[in-house]
């Protein structure tokens, strides 16, 4: 007759290393959820202050933070944050958190208009699944800054690739698919940011 | 410390983990596109190997038989875990860069090999070292495909622009085909150049 297997044994076993490794793991979460969450907001306060165009140091933490700040107000509407860049008491745009299906994922970023929401300050991604390489270079600023300084015309999209008539944006060779998701979602915000603004009477502010 | 000498030899060259044992090929093709990537993917395995075999060692007495599967993968999930953490703390750029892959070096197949192969049936401290010589076997391969395909796909090296303004970059080989040549080309010349003693004796390798 074969030895039959004990029962027991390996159930405490389990459960004492499970319990042990369990511990061990959530001590150190609970010991650098701070740093994490310094970091996320490090990257949010960087990816604003981009979109705004507003130079920073990007090696100093502290700094970038500090320049955050300064220039900086957030206020909640509709369940929609607002970014709000303020100089010298005049408004200088409005940042919006927009996200939309990529090729792979959905893809994440900011957008930033000037305060009569006719000019579109910049655009910056925080977040997306795309290929490396090709997709991906939308992280890069040969693709980002060309979104710097259009102005949405209000019959026809606002993004139009070249070399199509009134193109304002290079697309990304390569990455056509990744680059039609971006021009879609962006096409589809700007009239809804309009709507919001129009709505919460943003407009009338300046 | 002979048998420490054989254990880094092991790793490093004669049954090099990614050449020999051709195993962990698929995060050796996703993350070599930069030597910086590489480079700390390769650091991070090595503390992964080393701790879990330690571990897997310290508990290799005490482990039922029949479960010691389900016990390694726990213990390669909580230092994988540590890691993960530590990166998104400290090294948030390099997190992100590498994505998922930290994560999944949970089903890296080195380290589940390395704890059957080795981890079982030795002491804590020699499979401490054999985990570590196999994820310095895997960092070296690794950064030698990322060398290359650094260089020729983005014309720099550690992020540090070395060709010139002249140099087009092949963009191919910062693309997943690019690593599957480089990694062919690897096997092969170790294959070719350095052929396996053993195999040569026996005249050869069966397929």
């Amino acid at each position: 007759m074969p030895k039959k297997k004990p029962l027991l044994y390996p159930v405490v076993f389990m459960v004492l290393i499970t319990a042990f490794f369990t511990f061990l793991l959530a001590f150190i979460n609970e010991s650098t959820i701070d740093e994490i969450e310094r970091q996320e907001d490090l990257r949010l306060q960087r990816s604003i202050l981009y979109v705004f165009d507003i130079p920073y140091d990007e090696t100093n933490d502290n700094e970038v933070t500090y320049t955050y700040q300064a220039n900086i107000t957030t206020e909640s509407r509709q369940g929609r944050t607002l970014y709000i860049y303020e100089k010298d008491d005049t408004i200088k745009g409005y940042a919006f958190e927009f996200s939309g299906s990529g090729l792979w994922g959905t893809i994440t970023g900011h957008l930033a208009l000037a305060p009569s929401f006719d000019e579109l300050l910049g655009v910056n991604f925080i977040a997306h699944s795309e290929t490396p390489g090709l997709g991906g270079r939308i992280d890069e600023l040969v693709y980002k800054d060309q979104f710097r300084g259009i102005v949405p015309n209000a019959t026809s999209e606002a993004i139009v690739y070249r070399p199509a008539d009134g193109g304002n944006v290079d697309a990304i060779t390569g990455a056509t698919l990744t680059s039609k998701s971006v021009k879609n979602m962006i096409n589809v915000f700007i009239p809804e940011i309009n709507a919001f603004a129009r709505e919460e009477g943003l407009y009338e502010r300046n | 410390m002979s048998e420490i000498k054989k254990v880094f030899s092991e790793g490093m060259w004669k049954d090099n983990p990614v050449f020999r044992q051709i195993l962990g090929i698929c995060s050796s093709l996703a993350v070599t596109n930069l030597l910086i990537n590489s480079f700390v993917m390769g650091i991070g395995l090595c503390f992964v190997t080393g701790f879990s075999s330690f571990t897997v060692s310290l508990l290799r007495h005490h482990t039922p038989k029949h479960i010691r599967m389900m016990v390694q993968t726990l213990i390669i999930s909580a230092y994988v875990i540590m890691l993960d953490i530590f990166l998104k703390a400290y090294y948030p750029s390099m997190s992100k860069a590498l994505g998922p892959y930290v994560g999944l070096i949970i089903t890296n197949c080195i380290i589940m090999g390395r704890c059957e192969a080795f981890a079982q049936h030795n002491k804590p401290l020699i499979s401490f070292f054999d985990g570590i010589s196999m994820g310095l076997g895997y960092t070296v391969v690794l950064l030698f495909i990322a060398f290359f395909r650094e260089l020729l796909g983005f014309g720099s090296l550690f992020g540090i622009q070395i060709l010139g303004e002249g140099w087009v970059n092949w963009t191919l080989m910062i693309m997943p085909p690019g690593a599957f040549f480089m990694l062919g080309i690897v096997i092969w010349i170790a294959k070719n150049i350095f052929p396996n003693q053993e195999e040569a004796e026996k005249g050869g390798a069966k397929a």
